[in-house]
């Protein structure tokens, strides 16, 4: 199944970068969690924890790098169709945390299904595009749409509004690098100041604060807004070269809300300034780079696709969360890949890598 | 046509370009705005982030303490805890207000209101002192329950605990806490402050106060003080030792306790205040704590005016402890001798009218004038004398101006004139006014303060000193007294006879071990009577019963002391006030056998 030409063609590159990241989302981690006042509700400090996750995410990705990519063409449907159904027992069977259902336990571990459903939109959404040769009709478009807008909804429902975004948002971005024709894409530009409205109305009430205490922080400073104004006061506050490791006032005092997970690169921003976070931004890019690399040199349509899927991906998740922490982006739960804590992402981040480098080592096998 | 290539479609593909650009995209806004924000503004967002953690606090200045001249303690500083909210800590404004009010059972309109007015003096993640004076129990229920109710604080300020109470309540009055026009006078103040209101906590409040403290605190998200240093170190304020002596000054309040009235006892020689009674007495502590509207009305309406300090604020007739000054008067005068006799038949008629002396005294010189306090005799000589010659004496004798004591609402008592008559009452000065000057009636009113530094200054050589209540402080201000020397002494026999003679008024005074001189006064008093008096006859008979007057001096060895008391409705001079002033002489010459027979083996 793996030859040594395989494990040669593997790009390097981009697995050095993820590991870089991944390194520097531990200690990253390592100094949001190091004054932590008991509450007894966490023992195991969450950089341990993390590393564990990791661990079993390399493993993952491993797992994903064994099969041929081109064997998932077969099975998308069922890959999308498992998770779903875990979306659906999230609906049933989930675990409320803060007032939102997007928690599966199976006893020892507990995992994030709206996570992992977006490896089956990626890997589904790429085999759907590459057996289609055109731009795609409105017929296309519409299946498209069916299949995004099932778990996008599940999601969303739960509510994890952010993750629901992401959905759409990677599923749009593969579908506008395939192409849509050219009539139907004037129509649907049309139709967007007439659907944005409505969509209000289907927004929770604490997500419709959140946006308006993005566009107003100061409104409500203690409240809504807080997340806001005390992430760009951590990250302003880094100034060029930051506080230092577990030196920030903002992290270390708890000032910060979320700082271990969406806000984690508030708490780098802080410590390393601005020479740390262009570095780490800079890195965020060659590894994306290194994904359209793959992508161009994929032997196939569907590999390529595939990478473009996990491209954006990536790059949402990067833009949103980096947005949302510097006040470019409202505030929506999304963690940023590598440097924040949670388990299932961790795991999808490097599954999602995994797909990557799978394209990538078997770009010059050539299939009788 | 397929536009689509297996291979190598990176480099000719719009969309794979535009995937580039995106890339570029994410990098440029991203780091466009990390340099806004870092370097940019990271000045200010780390101003912001500092004053997220690090808070200023004040550190209160423990005020003076007020001590006797023996050194006891009269005003001390004990804790008290007050419940303050830092407005920024507080997420729910409005159900924190509403705990506060059913923890505190202050009205919920009433802290609402006290909030807005306050928050405006308060600096953004001070304290904000909203309820003062927490009782224990309620403290301790405070201190479990403030952890859920985050911006709630528990402050410990100094409160003030007056010893004494009633006994020094004139002197040193109170503090409590400062109003929004003290606040707004005075930049050193800060909502909450307690400030001297009354008294010499009034008068000494720039000294007494000293200047608070800063106290920088680090503190994490939920308000947990993690470091804290002094920025500034408070500067106490200055002890004051009081020239009060405080044993003498309680007895005299238990003797005059019961009745209205004041009592004065200068150090002849310094000027300096030994006891300053006025009765009633309040009790200033509960002005600390805040005054009811209750106790403030009872207070008001008391009819004995229990605030005023009767030795400085209130004004009487003299009566006819003003004769010493009169005699002094004619002294000066080259037509008149001394030894000149005057016929008292109890009656001196002044045209149509009569004028009553209170007994037929026969024939009177000065001396025996003073000495047995015949009227006639100063009709006499104020007809002689005249208004205006009088006024100009009595005001350089310390009459009709304030003494400068270091007290406030000190009134300057009054000297009529012919100019003030006429503004007044619109009407001409009279023969019979002049007759009712010269016997300490009518229109002139004077302090027992004034009384007694005018006989201090007949017992030391002339000096009219500012009294003075503090010890370090002596002959403050002197002022000669414009009697030659001749008449300064004439007048200091007489009132010595005044105490030894057998016909003498004041003979009560006699105290073995000094030489003593004193003169009596029985000042009528023509007043209207508080409210719903009239159908209680004992009530009556009280409030149109004449005011007691004694001035008094000792000397012995190098002690020499001055003593005027007032009792209001008392009656007769020497029988109401003469026994406070004999209990005072005997405080302060106490009999040596007695006090050495106890050490003897």
């Amino acid at each position: 199944m793996i030859d040594r030409q395989m494990i040669l063609h593997i790009n390097w590159a981009m697995l050095g970068v993820v590991l870089l990241l991944f390194a520097a989302g531990v200690l990253n981690l390592y100094s949001a969690s190091a004054y932590r006042i008991g509450e007894g509700t966490t023992l195991t400090p969450f950089y341990s924890k993390q590393l564990i996750w990791g661990a079993v995410g390399f493993l993952a990705m491993l797992g994903f790098m064994l099969v041929d990519y081109r064997h998932f063409k077969a099975v998308s449907w069922y890959i999308y169709m498992f998770f779903l159904l875990l979306l659906l027992a999230v609906y049933f069977f989930g675990v409320p945390i803060y007032g939102a259902q997007r928690w599966l336990s199976l006893g020892f571990v507990s995992f994030q299904p709206s996570e992992l459903v977006k490896i089956g939109m990626v890997i589904l959404t790429a085999h759907f595009l590459s057996r289609i040769q055109h731009p795609l009709e409105l017929r296309d478009l519409l299946k498209v749409s069916a299949m995004v807008m099932v778990p996008a909804v599940l999601v969303i429902k739960q509510p994890d509004l952010g993750s629901g975004l992401i959905i759409i948002l990677l599923t749009g971005g593969i579908v506008l690098y395939h192409g849509i024709a050219k009539k139907l894409m004037k129509i649907m530009l049309a139709l967007v100041p007439v659907i944005l409205p409505l969509g209000w109305l289907f927004l929770h009430d604490y997500q419709k604060t959140r946006l308006l205490s993005f566009i107003n922080p100061a409104q409500d400073p203690l409240g809504s807004g807080y997340h806001v104004i005390q992430s760009q006061i951590a990250v302003g506050s880094g100034g060029f070269w930051g506080k230092g490791f577990m030196e920030g006032t903002q992290s270390q005092l708890r000032f910060l809300p979320e700082k271990h997970t969406d806000f984690a690169f508030a708490v780098f921003g802080e410590e390393w300034g601005f020479a740390g976070s262009v570095i780490l931004l800079l890195l965020f890019c060659v590894f994306l780079y290194q994904i359209l690399i793959v992508s161009q040199e994929a032997k196939d349509r569907f590999g390529s696709l595939l990478c473009v899927g996990v491209f954006f991906y990536f790059f949402w998740q990067i833009l949103v969360n980096m947005g949302m922490v510097l006040g470019l982006v409202p505030v929506v739960g999304i963690p940023l890949p590598f440097i924040s804590y949670g388990g299932t992402s961790a795991m999808v981040n490097f599954i999602m890598v995994g797909l990557v480098l799978n394209v990538s080592m078997r770009r010059f096998m050539f299939k009788g | 046509m397929n536009q689509f290539r297996e291979n190598s479609f990176f480099s000719d593909r719009p969309a794979s370009h535009f995937l580039l650009v995106l890339v570029a995209a994410l990098f440029f806004v991203l780091a466009f705005r990390l340099w806004f924000l870092q370097i940019y503004k990271g000045e200010f967002y780390f101003q912001k982030a500092q004053e997220n953690l690090q808070r200023r606090q004040h550190v209160y200045a423990p005020r003076g303490l007020f001590l006797d001249r023996e050194g006891r303690l009269l005003a001390v500083n004990e804790p008290s805890y007050s419940l303050a909210l830092v407005r920024e800590d507080t997420p729910d404004m409005d159900r924190t207000l509403k705990q506060i009010s059913k923890w505190t059972g202050k009205s919920l309109d009433e802290l609402r209101a006290d909030f807005e007015r306050g928050r405006s003096m308060v600096r953004s993640f001070e304290n904000q002192i909203l309820v003062s004076n927490l009782s224990f129990e309620l403290l301790t229920r405070v201190e479990t329950e403030a952890p859920y109710w985050p911006g709630v604080k528990v402050v410990v300020q100094p409160r003030r605990r007056y010893l004494q109470g009633e006994v020094m309540s004139h002197v040193l009055g109170y503090v409590a806490q400062a109003s929004e026009q003290e606040l707004a006078a005075d930049p050193g103040l800060r909502l909450g402050d307690n400030v001297g209101k009354h008294g010499l906590e009034y008068t000494m409040e720039r000294i007494l106060r000293g200047s608070r403290g800063l106290k920088q605190l680090e503190v994490d998200a939920a308000g947990r003080v993690l470091r804290e240093y002094m920025l500034a170190p408070p500067q106490p304020g200055k002890d004051l030792q009081l020239s009060i002596d405080l044993e003498l000054q309680t007895y005299i309040y238990s003797l005059m306790e019961g009745r209205t009235g004041s009592v004065v006892v200068l150090d002849a020689d310094t000027g300096q205040v030994l006891a300053l009674v006025s009765t009633p007495g309040y009790d200033n502590n509960k002005f600390v704590f805040g005054v009811s509207r209750d106790q403030w009305r009872n207070l008001l309406e008391n009819p004995h005016h229990p605030l005023q300090n009767r030795s400085i604020q209130n004004a009487y007739p003299p009566g006819s402890v003003f004769k010493p000054l009169m005699a002094a008067l004619g002294l000066e005068n080259p037509e008149i001798s001394p030894g000149q006799e005057v016929s008292c038949t109890a009656r001196y008629r002044l045209g149509d009218r009569v004028f009553r002396c209170w007994r037929s005294h026969g024939r009177v010189n000065m001396n025996r004038a003073l000495v047995e306090s015949c009227d006639t005799y100063f009709y006499q000589l104020g007809e002689r004398l005249g208004v205006d010659q009088i006024s100009s004496f009595s005001v350089a004798s310390g009459f009709g101006r304030r003494t400068g004591i270091d007290l406030p609402h000190e009134r300057a008592g009054l000297v009529p004139t012919r100019e003030w008559k006429r503004q007044r009452f619109n009407d001409a000065w009279r023969g019979g006014d002049n007759l009712n000057l010269a016997i300490g009636q009518g229109f002139i009113q004077v302090t027992p303060l004034q009384m007694a530094r005018l006989t201090a200054a007949i017992a030391n050589g002339g000096h009219l000193y500012r009294p003075s209540l503090f010890l370090e402080e002596k002959k403050l201000d002197p002022e000669p007294l414009p009697w030659s020397a001749g008449t300064r002494e004439f007048i200091y026999q007489a009132m010595l006879d005044t105490v030894e003679k057998e016909r003498g008024t004041a003979r009560r005074l006699r105290t073995r071990g000094a030489d003593v001189g004193g003169k009596t006064g029985t000042a009528q008093v023509v007043r209207l009577m508080p409210e719903h008096t009239e159908d209680d006859p004992e009530a009556v008979d009280y409030w149109l019963r004449h005011h007691a007057w004694m001035i008094s001096f000792a000397v012995s060895g190098s002690q020499r002391y001055a003593v005027a008391a007032l009792v209001e409705h008392g009656g007769s001079g020497s029988a109401a006030a003469g026994p406070v002033v004999k209990a005072v002489f005997d405080y302060l010459f106490p009999q040596d056998q007695e006090q050495t027979t106890g050490h003897d083996p």
